[in-house]
C-alpha cells in the first residue's frame, strides 16, 4: 500500500478505491459480518467465487460487512454499472447460478431483491450508483429501514472493511486531514461540545467536556481508549460496526488523540469477537502502511499509534476503571471515582475512554459541523443511536434511529410487530443494567432522560422485545443470574446482595416465594442500587425494580397463586397447553389415555377437569392452540376437538350411565355446609359441580326455565345442539346439584335471604345487557341488539328480521348473529372497524360465516343509520378508515377518511359487546368498580361482602365460556378452603397411571381439522354445522402430542 | 387477673439459654406472679397447648421433629421469641451445614465409634439438610441474640412483655447487651 | 501547607485541611461513621460500603473513605436510609460466610461483631449461604479461616503496601471470591511471607489469627501498623520485615 503523505497521494488511493466500489463491470459483494456468516454467507461467497472462476466471468467479488437487517441474512449487494445497487436477501448457494446468469446477460437479478440504493450519503462522501428498476423498492421504503438514519452505520454493508482504499474512496480520513491541516484542536473540541455528542456507552456524559478534561491535563503521557467490551446479552452493535467499518473507528481515535494530546490509543475489544479483532487488526496494519498511524501522520508531523487489546470477557470490564485495571494486567475490579481516569487513569496517566459508537460520530461532526449534527435527534440528546432490536419481533437487526424516536416505532414499524400474532408485553432496554418498559408506555421517546425516568437506561443499545410468552419474573431472574455471576465481588451490596436477590427470585419462580420475600427483595434491590461501588452493581437491580414496578401483578401471580401465565416457570406449569387453559385441564393426560386406548378413563379425566367437555369442545376459544409446542414442528394438536370427541363418544353410549354413577360416587362425604350459586350458566355450573363433589349441598338459582345460560340462550343450535348440553347438565345433576329455575335473584330471592340460608354464595350471572353505541338512528325500527336476538331465536320466539341485515361488530356474538340471520333467510353484511386479524371472534367461525355467504367489510366505522319515512331502517352509512398509528393495545388505530360507504338494509344488529346489568350490581350492595363490574380479590374471588363470591362475566365483563368456567372452578376451590379451613381440593381428583415418556416417534400426520358440513347445505338449517373428529383421527391427534409435560429426573 | 401463658422450647441447642433464663434470679419470681409456664423443659406438659401468649425458643431448627414442632408452636403462640444465637443465627448447630448429612452421620456414628458402628435411625427424627435459624421456618417476633443471651436482657424482655409493652432493644439500659456470641 | 477548608458534618461546622477524606475529617472530629475495609495507613478501596454518607446536592450516596472533603460541603452521616442500608450490608456479610461468634477466636474483639452490636443488628433476615470454604492451618504461627473472612482486603493491602511482600490476593469473582496466598498455595508453602503478622493484626475478624489463642482471646492491634505506614509515607522508616 502506498504511503499517503500529501493530497495527491491521498487522491490516488481514493481513485483506486472508487474503481473498486463502482467498477465498469458487475460487482457482487456478500455481507459477511458474524451475522451473515452465521446464516451461511461463507458458502454463498464460495459458490459465487467458484462459479465466477469456472465460468470465467468478468465480475468482481467482494466481502462487505452487514447492512443491518439480520432477519434477512445472507444479504448480497449486486452492482451493474449505471444501475442502482440492489440488495438481495436470504441468498442461498443454489440461488447463485441464476443470479450470475442474469448478471452475465446484463440483467439485474430481481427475484430476491430486498431493496435498491440509487445513491448513498456516506456523510463524508456521496456515491451515485445509478437509477432505474422501478419494480424494486428504495431502501428507505422497506418498513425495517423506514425512519432509520445511518450516521454511525454510514458505511456498514456497503464497503469492504478489509480494503482501506474503499474507505478512503467514500471520504474516509478526510476529517483527519482537515483536522491536521486546520491545526486547531480547541476548535474540534468546541465542535464536539456544540454538537452535544453524548457518550454512547450508556451513561450519556458529554463527550466534548470529557475531551476538554484530558486536553487540559498536564502529563507527558496521555492515553485514549476505545471501550469495545460489549458484553450485554442481546447487544451486538459494536461488533457489527467494527466488523463492517473499522476505519471510521480508527479515524475517530486518531482525531481524538491529536485533539487531546495523546500519542497512544488502545482498543479494548472482547476476545469473543474474533472477526472484529481480525478486521480491526488488519485495518490498523493498513492504516500504518498508509502513514495514517505512526510517525508523521499524513506528513503533518503528528505521531500517534493504536494497539488492540483483547479483553478476556468479564462483563465488569466494560466499567472504565475495571477496564483500566484489566489493561494494567490486574484483576478487572473497579476502583472508586474520584480519582477519575482523566486525572489518574491507565498506569496513573490521564486517560480518556469512549465507547465505540462515540468514536464513529467524530468524523461526521468534523466534516459536517455541529449544526448539522444537532438537526437530528432531540434537543438534549442529538444525533442517532444504533440499537440491536432482537427478541419477539418479526424484523430483527441493527437499527439506527434518531434519538427521541418513540419506542413504538421500533417495535411496530421497524420491528414489524409480534411474531405469530402474539401480543407484545414489554421491551427491555440496556441489557442487564436496564429495565423493562411495559407496552402501555411505548409512547416513550428513546433518549437518556426518558428511559431513566422509567427506571431503565439506554445502555449501549440492546433492545429485547418480549411477548406474552415471556415471564417477567423469569426475565428479572435471568438478568440477576447474569449480573450475579459477573459481579467482581469487591463490594458487599453487589457481591452478596445479588446472591440473595437471586435466591428470592428463584424461590418466586418456583412458586415458593412469600410476600415477605417480595418486600425484602424490593428493599435489597434499592440498597444494591444506591450503595454499590460501580455501575454494574448500581444498575444490576434495574431489571428487578422495573419489573416489580410495571409487572407487579406477575409477581403476585407467582407468589399468591403459584401461577406463571407465560408458562415459563417450569415448576408452576404442567405444560403450555395446561397453563393456558382457564380450566387447567390436564390435556397431555387425556391425550395419552386416549392413545393408550383407555377411552373411559380419558372421559373421567376430561370431565373431572372440565364438567362441560362437549360444549367447550365445540365453542371454546382454544387458547391452548397458540401455545402448543407442536406449532414449532407443523401446527398445534387439535386438543379442543379431541376432548369433544371423547365426550361425544361417551355421552350417547351405553357406558355413560355407569361412568356418571362412578363420578357421582366420587363425591366426598357430606360436609353439612350449604352453598348457593346464582346463575346456571357455565360459570355457575362449574362452581356447583365442584362444590357438590367436595361434599357441600348446592342449590343453583336461575331466572330461565333450564340450565346452561349463554350456552343455551345465546349460542345458536348449529354451534351447540341443545341435546348435547342437556346430557352435560344431566351429569352435573347426577352428582347431586339441585336447581331452582324461573327464579330471579334478587327479584324473587333477595341476597339477604341467601345470606341467611347458606354458608357461601357464588354470584355468576352473565353479561346479558347489550352495550349500546351512540349512533344516530339507533331508535329506528329494525335496529336490534345481538343477545336478545339470539335468545329469541333459541327460544323459538318470533324475531323482526328483514331481508337485508347489517351486523356491526367483530366478536363471536356478531358472527353468531350473522350466521343465524343467514339461516333465517336474510342477506348479511358485517361491518368491522379494524382489520381481520384484530377480530376477537374465533377465526374458524369468521371463515365459516363467509363461506355461508356473509360479506364482511373491514376498516369501516358506522357513522349513522338512515331511516325511511316509516321509521324503519333503510340503510347504514359508514366511514371508511385507514390504519393509523399503533395504539396502547398494540393494534393500529383506525383513522377516519373522507370516504363514506352506504349499505342498503332493513335490519341492523348491534353486536358491539355486552355489559353486566348494573341494576343487579347496584342492588347487590356489593362494592362495584367504576366499570360497573363487581370488585373481587383477584385470587380468592371474595367480594366486599363476607360469604359472597363472584366470578365470570360479572367480574371481567363479557368473556368466553372457558374463561368463565375457570372462575367457577377457582371459586369452588376457594369457597371450600374457607368453609373447611383445610386444603382438600386435590382429594376430589382421581389419579391415573399412564406412560411418562415422550413419544419415540410422534405422529407425523398434519393436524386433523373438524369436518364442516357443506356451506350451502348448512346455511339453510340450524342442524350442527360441524362433524366431530372420527375415532381414528382423534387417535392420530393424540399421537401428535409431543408430551412436553414429561419431566426428567425427580419431578 | 388472668395470668399470661408463657412457654419455652428447647430445639437444637445446649440448654444454655434456659440456664440463662433461670439466671434472671429474683425477676423470675415477678415473672411467675404474672405468668404461668405452660410448656417446656422446666415443666411437665406433653403437648404444646393452644393459646400461648409468649414462647421463648432456644435452639436451631435441625430435625423433622423441630420443624413440625416450631410450626405448631407458631400457630398456637401470639408472640414468638428466638432466644439465643442458635435460634437467631443457627450458631453452633449450623456448623454442620457445609457437610452433607449422610457424611456427617457416618463420621460421627461409624468412623467415630468403636462399637455399634451404625447411624441411628429408629426412634430419632431425621436431620434436616441444614440446621437453620427459627426465622427461616416461621415468623419470629423478637430476637434475643447472645450465646447465651445475658440474663439482664431476658429479664428486660420478659418484664416489658408482661407489662404489655413490646421490648425495645435499643433502650440504653440493654442496648449494650444485644450482640451475637 | 495544605489549604484550609470548611464543611458541615451533621450540621456541625468543621475546619479541616483539603485533600482529606470525609471519613478522616469526621473521625478527627469524633463523628462516628462505620467502616470495615478502611484502615488508617492503607489505601482506601471503598469496598464495604458501610461508610456511605449523604452529601447535600449530590443525588447518590458517597463512600466517606474515598470522597475528598470540599469547601462548603454539607455531609449527613446518620439518617434512616443510611442506617437501613448499613444494616443490610452487615446482615449480608453475616449471611455470606459461616460466622459463628460463639466459638470464634475474636469473639468480643471482632469489628464485624462490634458493628453489628453498635448498629443494633439482632438477626439476619437473609438466608444463610453456608458455603464450604478453606481453612489454612499450614503456617507455623498463623491461621487463615475463610469462614470468617469478609473480603475487606486489608490483609492484601497491608502486605503489599506496608510489608511489600504481596502474599495475599483475592481470586475468583462474585460470591466465589476467595482470599488466596500467593498463586493459590497454602500459607505454609509461601515463599514471600515474612511472618511479620501485619495481616493478622489488620484482619477485622477472626479470619486471620494467631495460633495458640483460644475463643475470645485474640484482640488485634492496628495502631502500630497505621503508625508504621504513616512513617513509611513520610519516608522516615524504610526497614522491611518489622515484626509486630
Amino acid at each position: 500500500m502506498k504511503r499517503i503523505s500529501d493530497l495527491s497521494s491521498f487522491n490516488d488511493v481514493r481513485e483506486a478505491g472508487l474503481s473498486k466500489l463502482l467498477p465498469d463491470r458487475p460487482r457482487i459483494a456478500i455481507g459477511m459480518g458474524t451475522c451473515g456468516t452465521g446464516n451461511g454467507a461463507e458458502s454463498v461467497y464460495h459458490a459465487f467465487a467458484d462459479a465466477i472462476n469456472t465460468r470465467g466471468l468478468g465480475m468482481n467479488l467482494a466481502r462487505t460487512g452487514c447492512f443491518g437487517f439480520c432477519a434477512a441474512e445472507p444479504l448480497v449487494n449486486v452492482y451493474l454499472p449505471g444501475k442502482p445497487l440492489v440488495i438481495l436477501q436470504r441468498v442461498q448457494p443454489n440461488d447463485v447460478p441464476g443470479i450470475l446468469d442474469d448478471l452475465a446477460s446484463g440483467r439485474m437479478p430481481t427475484g430476491l431483491a430486498l431493496c435498491k440504493i440509487e445513491e448513498w450519503d456516506h456523510i463524508t462522501g456521496h456515491v451515485r450508483f445509478g437509477v432505474g428498476l422501478p419494480e424494486i423498492p428504495h431502501w428507505h421504503e422497506v418498513p425495517f429501514f423506514t425512519g432509520q438514519k445511518k450516521i454511525v452505520l454510514r458505511n456498514c454493508g456497503l464497503i469492504n472493511p478489509n480494503e482501506i482504499d474503499e474507505y478512503i474512496a467514500i471520504g474516509g480520513y478526510q476529517a483527519l486531514y482537515k483536522v491536521l491541516i486546520d491545526n486547531n484542536p480547541d476548535m474540534v473540541i468546541e465542535a464536539v461540545k456544540a454538537a452535544k455528542l453524548r457518550g454512547r456507552g450508556g451513561a450519556g456524559y458529554q463527550t466534548g467536556i470529557k475531551w476538554e478534561f484530558l486536553r487540559k491535563a498536564q502529563s507527558e503521557r496521555k492515553y485514549i481508549i476505545c471501550n469495545a467490551d460489549e458484553g450485554d446479552p442481546g447487544a451486538y452493535m459494536n461488533r457489527n460496526e467494527i466488523e463492517s467499518d473499522p476505519h471510521s473507528l480508527i479515524e475517530g481515535m486518531i482525531i481524538g488523540g491529536y485533539v487531546m494530546g495523546a500519542t497512544e490509543g488502545i482498543l479494548y475489544v472482547r476476545a469473543e469477537y474474533p472477526l472484529a479483532v481480525h478486521r480491526l487488526n488488519s485495518a490498523i496494519e493498513q492504516a500504518r502502511e498508509c502513514g495514517l498511524l505512526g510517525d508523521n501522520i499524513l506528513g503533518r508531523g503528528f505521531r500517534f499509534d493504536l494497539q488492540l487489546v483483547e479483553g478476556a470477557g468479564a462483563f465488569v470490564c466494560g466499567e472504565e476503571t475495571a477496564l483500566i485495571r484489566s489493561l494494567e494486567g490486574k484483576a478487572g475490579r473497579p476502583t472508586p471515582r474520584p480519582p477519575y481516569p482523566a486525572e489518574h487513569g491507565l498506569y496513573g496517566c490521564p486517560t480518556n475512554i469512549n465507547n465505540v459508537e462515540t468514536w464513529y460520530n467524530i468524523a461526521p461532526i468534523v466534516i459536517k459541523g455541529p449544526g448539522w449534527f444537532t438537526e437530528t435527534g432531540s434537543a438534549k440528546s442529538p444525533g442517532t443511536k444504533v440499537f440491536s432490536l432482537v427478541g419477539k419481533v418479526n424484523n430483527t437487526g441493527l437499527v439506527e434511529m434518531p434519538l427521541g424516536t418513540p419506542l413504538k416505532t421500533f417495535v411496530y414499524d421497524v420491528g414489524g410487530g409480534g411474531t405469530h400474532g402474539r401480543a407484545i408485553k414489554a421491551v427491555q432496554t440496556g441489557g442487564p443494567s436496564g429495565g423493562c418498559i411495559p407496552q402501555e408506555m411505548f409512547d416513550t421517546p428513546v433518549d437518556y432522560e426518558s428511559l431513566g425516568q422509567l427506571g431503565s437506561i439506554m445502555g449501549s443499545g440492546g433492545m429485547v422485545v418480549m411477548d406474552e410468552d415471556n415471564c417477567m419474573v423469569d426475565v428479572a431472574r435471568y438478568f440477576i443470574e447474569f449480573t450475579h455471576s459477573e459481579s467482581c465481588g469487591k463490594c458487599i451490596p453487589c457481591r452478596v446482595g445479588l446472591d440473595k436477590s437471586l435466591y428470592y427470585l428463584n424461590r418466586i419462580t418456583q412458586g415458593k416465594g412469600t410476600e415477605a420475600d417480595f418486600d425484602l427483595l424490593d428493599d435489597l434491590s434499592r440498597m444494591i442500587r444506591d450503595t454499590s461501588l460501580c455501575g454494574l452493581g448500581q444498575t444490576a437491580p434495574n431489571p428487578v425494580l422495573t419489573t416489580m414496578r410495571h409487572f407487579r401483578h406477575e409477581f403476585e401471580d407467582h407468589i399468591r397463586a403459584a401461577r406463571c401465565r407465560a408458562g415459563v416457570c417450569e415448576d408452576l406449569a404442567l405444560s403450555p397447553c395446561e397453563n393456558s387453559c382457564p380450566l387447567h385441564m390436564n390435556i397431555p393426560r387425556f391425550l395419552q389415555l386416549l392413545k393408550e386406548d383407555r377411552l373411559e378413563e380419558a372421559f373421567v379425566s376430561v370431565v373431572m377437569d372440565n364438567p362441560l367437555p362437549a360444549s367447550t369442545g365445540r365453542v371454546c376459544q382454544h387458547p391452548c392452540d397458540n401455545r402448543c409446542r407442536r406449532t414449532g414442528v407443523d401446527s398445534a394438536v387439535n386438543m379442543r376437538e379431541v376432548h369433544r370427541y371423547i365426550a361425544d363418544a361417551i355421552y350417547p353410549s351405553d357406558r355413560f350411565d355407569a361412568l356418571a354413577s362412578d363420578i357421582a360416587a366420587r363425591r366426598k362425604p357430606l360436609t353439612g355446609k350449604r352453598c348457593a350459586v346464582v346463575g346456571a350458566g357455565p360459570t355457575g355450573l362449574a362452581c356447583a359441580f365442584y362444590l357438590c363433589m367436595l361434599g357441600h349441598e348446592v342449590m343453583v338459582y336461575d331466572s330461565n326455565p333450564a340450565a346452561g345460560g349463554m350456552l343455551r340462550y345465546a349460542l345458536p343450535d348449529y354451534r351447540l345442539p341443545k341435546d348435547v348440553l342437556d346430557r352435560e347438565v344431566e351429569l352435573i345433576r347426577r352428582t347431586g346439584v339441585q336447581f331452582t329455575f324461573n327464579t330471579q335473584v334478587p327479584r324473587d330471592v333477595s341476597l339477604n335471604d341467601l345470606d341467611g340460608q347458606y354458608d357461601a354464595v357464588f354470584l355468576s350471572i352473565g353479561t346479558w345487557k347489550e352495550s349500546w353505541v351512540y349512533l344516530p338512528g339507533t331508535e329506528l325500527t329494525g335496529v336490534i341488539p345481538a343477545l336478545p336476538f339470539l335468545e329469541a331465536v333459541s327460544k323459538e320466539q318470533p324475531v323482526p328480521l328483514g331481508k337485508r341485515v347489517t351486523v356491526i361488530g367483530g366478536g363471536n356474538a356478531a358472527i353468531d348473529s350473522a350466521r343465524t340471520a343467514l339461516r333465517l333467510g336474510s342477506k348479511v353484511t358485517i361491518i368491522y372497524r379494524r382489520e381481520r386479524k384484530d377480530m376477537p371472534a374465533i377465526p374458524e367461525e369468521t371463515e365459516a360465516a363467509e363461506a355461508e355467504g356473509a360479506e364482511i367489510v373491514f376498516l369501516a366505522t358506522p357513522h349513522r343509520i338512515v331511516g325511511g319515512p316509516d321509521g324503519r331502517v333503510q340503510a347504514i352509512e359508514a366511514v371508511r378508515t385507514k390504519l393509523g398509528e399503533y395504539d396502547s393495545s398494540g393494534r393500529r388505530r383506525p383513522m377516519p377518511t373522507n370516504e363514506i360507504i352506504r349499505f342498503a338494509c332493513d335490519t341492523v344488529i348491534l353486536a358491539v359487546g355486552e355489559t353486566v346489568d348494573l341494576d343487579f350490581a347496584k342492588a347487590s350492595g356489593l362494592k362495584i368498580k367504576e366499570s360497573g363490574l363487581i370488585e373481587v380479590d383477584r385470587y380468592t374471588l371474595e367480594t366486599s361482602r363476607s360469604k359472597f363470591y363472584a366470578g365470570g362475566d360479572l367480574i371481567t365483563g363479557a368473556s368466553n365460556v372457558s374463561n368463565a368456567m375457570g372462575y367457577g372452578k377457582k371459586a369452588a376451590r376457594n369457597i371450600d378452603r374457607r368453609l373447611m379451613n383445610v386444603r382438600r381440593w386435590e382429594e376430589v381428583f382421581p389419579s391415573f397411571e399412564y406412560d411418562q415418556a415422550p413419544p419415540a416417534h410422534a405422529s407425523e400426520a398434519p393436524r386433523h381439522h373438524v369436518e364442516e358440513v357443506d356451506a350451502a347445505q348448512r346455511a339453510t338449517t340450524f342442524a350442527e354445522a360441524t362433524i366431530g373428529l372420527a375415532p381414528v383421527d382423534a387417535m392420530e391427534e393424540a399421537c401428535r402430542c409431543l408430551r412436553c409435560d414429561v419431566r426428567n429426573g425427580d419431578h | 387477673m388472668n395470668k399470661a401463658k408463657v412457654a419455652t422450647v428447647w430445639l437444637d441447642g445446649c440448654s444454655g439459654c434456659h440456664m440463662s433464663v433461670l439466671d434472671i434470679d429474683e425477676v423470675l419470681i415477678d415473672v411467675l406472679h404474672k405468668a404461668d409456664i405452660v410448656y417446656g423443659p422446666l415443666v411437665d406438659a406433653q403437648e404444646f397447648p393452644e393459646g400461648v401468649d409468649v414462647t421463648l425458643t432456644e435452639g436451631a431448627v435441625s430435625s423433622q421433629h423441630d420443624y413440625k414442632l416450631i410450626q405448631q408452636i407458631r400457630k398456637r403462640t401470639k408472640l414468638l421469641i428466638a432466644l439465643g444465637d442458635c435460634a437467631v443465627t443457627g450458631n453452633v448447630p449450623s456448623m454442620r451445614n457445609t457437610i452433607p448429612t449422610k457424611r456427617l452421620l457416618e463420621r460421627a456414628y461409624v468412623e467415630g465409634a468403636d462399637i455399634h458402628q451404625r447411624a441411628p435411625s429408629d426412634g430419632v427424627p431425621a436431620l434436616l439438610r441444614h440446621a437453620v435459624p427459627v426465622q427461616e421456618i416461621v415468623k419470629v417476633d423478637l430476637h434475643l441474640p447472645g450465646c447465651p443471651p445475658k440474663p439482664a436482657l431476658i429479664a428486660f424482655a420478659l418484664t416489658e412483655l408482661l407489662a404489655g409493652r413490646k421490648p425495645d432493644l435499643t433502650n440504653p439500659s440493654v442496648a449494650g447487651l444485644v450482640k451475637f456470641g | 501547607m495544605p489549604q484550609k477548608i470548611s464543611l458541615r458534618i451533621d450540621g456541625e461546622l468543621i475546619h479541616t485541611a483539603a485533600g482529606q477524606s470525609i471519613l478522616d475529617a469526621a473521625k478527627a472530629h469524633n463523628k462516628f461513621i462505620p467502616a470495615l475495609c478502611h484502615m488508617k495507613g492503607l489505601s482506601s478501596v471503598g469496598a464495604c460500603r458501610l461508610c456511605i454518607v449523604e452529601v447535600a446536592g449530590v443525588g447518590r450516596l458517597l463512600p466517606a473513605c474515598t470522597t475528598p472533603v470540599q469547601d462548603g460541603m454539607s455531609v449527613t452521616t446518620q439518617s434512616d436510609k443510611l442506617r437501613r442500608y448499613r444494616r443490610i450490608a452487615l446482615e449480608l456479610l453475616f449471611a455470606e460466610r459461616n460466622h459463628v461468634c460463639a466459638v470464634c477466636v475474636s469473639n468480643g474483639f471482632c469489628e464485624l461483631q462490634g458493628l453489628a452490636k453498635r448498629l443494633g443488628v439482632t438477626n439476619v433476615r437473609y438466608p444463610y449461604t453456608y458455603p464450604k470454604v478453606p481453612i489454612d492451618l499450614t503456617h507455623p504461627r498463623y491461621t487463615a479461616d475463610q469462614n470468617r473472612c469478609i473480603l475487606c482486603s486489608r490483609c492484601v493491602r497491608v502486605c503489599a503496601e506496608v510489608e511489600g511482600a504481596h502474599v495475599w490476593e483475592i481470586s475468583g469473582r462474585g460470591v466465589g471470591s476467595r482470599l488466596v496466598c500467593e498463586l493459590n498455595r497454602s500459607w505454609g508453602e509461601s515463599t514471600n511471607c515474612t511472618s511479620c503478622g501485619k495481616c493478622v493484626q489488620s484482619c477485622p475478624t477472626g479470619a486471620i489469627a494467631e495460633k495458640g489463642f483460644a475463643v475470645e482471646e485474640m484482640s488485634k492491634r492496628t495502631d502500630p501498623i497505621s503508625r508504621l505506614a504513616t512513617l513509611r509515607a513520610a519516608g522516615s522508616d524504610n526497614k522491611p520485615g518489622v515484626i509486630l
